[in-house]
């Protein structure tokens, strides 16, 4: 027996029109703003990231001197990766265990993103502190936090390969929908996946419900289309506060 | 809906077909207009000379296809023999050396970089300094002057008490002796100029606001010295008779007079109020260049100085406006 | 998921040479897994899993708690994995890696979170009594492909599970001895296999000085399956794919490592697929071989309450 409430949710997704919940269109990302330099202070590198509603400040430390052996490499820089979530960040207000399993799954998820990216054996003997502050949550949780450090790892001005970006995608009955929010997440099959340039080629793939295998193909390529579409718009961000550093360098 | 499928790559770097029907919302759109002129110009000059120097690059951004060119910092290369940018700054060409110049980053250390640092670490025969590079510098035994003349042997007692001259916290200037293969920094403080630190005020900026010059410490109006570190490490201090600039012509037979157990001394002189002012003055005057982003010198430093003197309490130069203010002067001056 | 890094030069040199001429040391094509044994022990739900030399032991077990609050009417299932260093010097007692991190969660995803197993079906007396199912694994040995043969393990443990019959009457629970009747087992809606990739890059100028080389915009041209721990040690990332016979994927990750095009992974998937078509018809066989072996004298039959009906 299907609900009421239930039938006019799942309306709500994807209507026949075309239009989901929140009146985008199947292939259309959320509002991407972000900012880099925000915290110029305080950390080698900085910058903030909005995905509709999830929202992430991102701060980068180093290359700098290792604490202790354990973070020295001899052949590379070690990345650490550190998320913080909010407990503000959800409609209920839980506290978020900092050892969380979920959290220490995303840690390393994200390190082992950007070290693939990251130039990181130009710096031998140092260590690159990475660290994510998750400010609200609306679905895409992961794949905003490794647009972010893309972002502040490049203000930091470490090498890197290319922009890491990374973007959400969903299954609706046979139509794919790009970067899902919290109400889409619940409701359907997803995955993230996180490109490193404007490649076909996966650094980071993540599905953690059910999807049919036939699905995946559509589902993957949205997804990583929406990747370069984020790209394009960070590129545009660094750009943008490139420009104006170089203006202000005329006083130099 | 357009038609989506994962097809097998063609060459390195395939394109996905759909890409065109994606929409996005846009932050800021009018910034689109630049960008459209700005790949119009990557289009056209694909195969010759893309860029001249000055231009801004992002990571991954193709650089050249040339391969005349020596690859530098902040470039890669890959099995295809172009060269791509791995930093988001600016293009610097040295003859053959193609180079992308981060426009942020720590301080690189350059051999002959008169900076100021803190000692971090107390190991065997060496300091560990942090100079606000990717690594801490080290400091030899042999590579400072110890109480009683320089051409003293470092002897097993001199090891022992390393502490006694510096300890961790403590700040020193110096200058950077030779660099290591990984980048790291080995100084020297073999010169009266350079030592421990005491009468005066740490503050510590960008280092790319620092320029480059030939003397870096200064002697300033209001009895007071400066040490601008190439590091972005400021010292500020109340002069001393043999202040920093006067020592140059120290001779090594005066240098053994000097060289006493005194320059290691901890203790601090009595320092009148007016020069606490002055020192207090000349850190907001600092600091409010910083926040403009000017870069400093001696001449502006002064300038900013002198514009202070306005306000008659050193303290009212924490105000966003005042600093603006200041900024403007020194900007309208040079 | 390089585990740590002890492994020579030489043999690593070795290893990779071997597999730029297409060969595996184990003399296995790259995309042929390794076989699968598995067993059952004398009591229910205990399943052995041997996938090479690694050896996997799961122990299923249930016990009557109350529901949770706010889900009354489902039973809870847990999982907990025991890899310690009697598996391979590179696990640390009381200390859980990064990788182990990732890969319980992984068996999580894979296992529970897929609903394997029906939860509802586990309710006695709706918010009062419902069966806990708790899947205790050992690792005894390591050699690669760890998630893969714990999964195993773990489905197969469950199939192969009992739980004692129970009547309800009114607020009265009465549980029946195995001698009494004849015990029920879990509903398992589908069986859940996981397969591992490894991906390298050998390129063909990648020589003992690999400092100069500047990473290449190059995809790996070797994707391993189910590879052993020497593998894993040397591959420059990997990705764990579960897939059930009815072609549903139920996790996939690749967190991080060398970039794979999209292409080479729905490649995986397939083979991620036959590989589960394959392992499910073995754990589906081994269940009847077992069976027929408990059931001599049609012991069942005897012991059934609905025998007539």
């Amino acid at each position: 027996m299907i609900l009421d409430a239930d039938s006019f949710l799942e309306k709500c997704i994807y209507s026949p029109e075309g239009l989901r919940a929140d009146g985008r269109r199947w292939n259309e990302l959320r509002q991407f703003k972000c900012q880099i330099n925000t915290h110029a202070n305080s950390s080698d590198g900085s910058s903030y990231v909005e995905q509709g509603y999830s929202k992430v400040v991102c701060i980068v430390n180093g290359p700098k001197e290792p604490d202790g052996r354990s973070h020295t490499f001899l052949d590379k820089a070690c990345i650490s990766v550190e998320v913080n979530i909010a407990s503000f960040s959800t409609v209920d207000r839980k506290k978020v265990v900092r050892n969380n399993k979920r959290v220490q799954e995303l840690n390393t998820t994200i390190q082992r993103t950007l070290e693939e990216a990251v130039l990181s054996h130009l710096y031998p003997r140092t260590q690159i502190d990475i660290s994510i502050q998750v400010l609200q949550q609306d679905g895409g949780l992961l794949p905003t936090c490794v647009n972010a450090a893309t972002l502040a790892l490049i203000d930091a001005g470490i090498p890197m390969v290319d922009y890491v970006s990374a973007c959400s995608a969903g299954i609706y009955d046979t139509t794919p929908l790009l970067d899902l929010n919290t109400m889409e997440e619940n409701d359907l099959a997803f995955l993230t996946v996180g490109v490193i340039g404007k490649s076909d080629s996966l650094a980071l793939l993540m599905m953690e419900t059910r999807m049919s295998m036939d699905n995946l193909e559509p589902v993957m390529a949205i997804a990583i289309a929406g990747s370069h579409s984020i790209r394009d718009i960070m590129d545009r961000e660094v750009r943008r506060h490139g420009k104006q550093r170089l203006a202000k360098k005329g006083n130099m | 809906m357009g038609v989506i499928s994962i097809t097998v790559p063609q060459g390195a770097r395939a394109e996905v077909a759909n890409e065109e029907d994606l929409i996005y919302e846009d932050a800021d759109s009018d910034s689109d207009v630049e960008m459209r002129e700005f790949n119009d110009n990557e289009e056209e000059n694909i195969g010759g000379s893309l860029y001249v120097a000055n231009d801004l690059v992002t990571p991954g951004e193709l650089v050249t296809e040339e391969t005349v060119w020596m690859r530098g910092h902040g470039t890669y290369t890959t099995v295809n023999d172009k060269t791509y940018s791995s930093v988001a700054g600016t293009i610097t060409k040295v003859n053959k050396l193609l180079s992308v110049t981060p426009i942020r980053g720590r301080y690189s250390p350059e051999i002959g970089d008169h900076i100021v640092g803190r000692i971090t670490e107390v190991g065997q025969k060496r300091w560990k300094v942090d100079i606000g590079a990717k690594q801490d510098a080290v400091l030899m035994l042999g590579s400072i002057n110890l109480p009683g003349g320089i051409l003293r042997r470092k002897s097993e007692s001199d090891e022992l008490q390393m502490r006694q001259f510096l300890k961790e916290g403590d700040l020193l200037n110096a200058e950077v002796q030779a660099l290591f293969s990984d980048g790291a920094a080995s100084l020297h403080t073999r010169s009266l100029r350079y030592g421990k630190l005491r009468n005066g005020y740490f503050l510590s900026i960008p280092a790319s606001l620092v320029i480059r010059q030939k003397n870096h410490v200064y002697r300033l109006p209001g009895n007071v010295d400066l040490i601008l570190g190439v590091n972005g490490y400021v010292w500020l201090s109340k002069r001393t008779s043999t202040g920093p600039s006067g020592a140059d012509n120290v001779t090594i037979t005066r240098l053994e007079e000097e060289a006493g157990l005194e320059i290691y001394s901890d203790k601090n002189e009595e320092i009148p109020g007016s020069i606490r002012e002055a020192i207090a003055r000349y850190s907001n005057c600092i600091r409010a260049l910083v926040y403009k982003e000017v870069g400093i010198n001696e001449s502006r430093l002064i300038t900013a100085y002198e514009a202070s003197l306005v306000y008659e309490n050193a303290g009212e130069l924490v105000d966003n406006e005042v600093k603006d203010a200041i900024a403007a002067e020194v900007i309208a001056e040079s | 998921m390089a585990v740590g890094k002890s492994i020579s030069l030489n043999e690593s040199q070795f290893i990779l040479r071997a597999l730029r001429e297409s060969k595996r040391l184990d003399g296995r094509s790259f995309s042929e897994p390794r076989e699968v044994d598995l067993s059952f022990g004398d009591e229910f739900g205990h399943a052995q899993v041997k996938l090479g030399q690694t050896w996997v032991v799961a122990k299923i077990s249930a016990e009557v708690v109350k529901p949770r609050e706010d889900r009354p009417f489902e039973g809870g299932f847990t999982i907990n994995t025991d890899i310690s260093s009697m598996a391979s010097p590179l696990f640390e007692n009381n200390r859980q890696s990064d990788d182990e991190v990732i890969m319980s969660r992984m068996i999580e995803k894979a296992i529970r979170r897929s609903n394997s197993l029906d939860l509802e079906s586990l309710c006695i007396v709706a918010g009062k009594k419902v069966w806990n199912i708790r899947a205790d694994v050992h690792v005894l040995n390591y050699d690669g492909g760890l998630v893969d043969a714990i999964c195993i393990a773990v489905i197969a443990g469950l199939l192969h599970f009992r739980k004692p019959d129970v009547s309800v009457d009114g607020e009265e629970v009465s549980f029946h001895s195995f001698e009494d009747r004849n015990p029920v087992p879990l509903s398992i809606l589908h069986m859940p296999i996981c397969s591992t990739f490894s991906f390298f890059q050998v390129d063909q100028s990648e020589d003992a000085n690999d400092s100069n080389n500047l990473p290449e915009r190059l995809d790996p041209q070797v994707v391993l399956v189910d590879a052993n721990a020497q593998e894993l040690i040397l591959s420059g990332g990997d990705m764990t794919i579960t897939v059930n016979k009815n072609r549903d994927v139920c996790q996939m990750l690749k967190s991080g490592g060398l970039r794979v095009e999209a292409y080479t992974i729905l490649n995986c998937v397939n083979i991620a697929y036959e590989f589960a078509v394959k392992t499910t018809k073995l754990i589906n066989d081994k269940l009847k071989e077992d069976h027929a072996k408990r059931n001599v004298g049609n012991i069942d039959q005897l012991l059934s309450a609905e025998n007539d009906r």
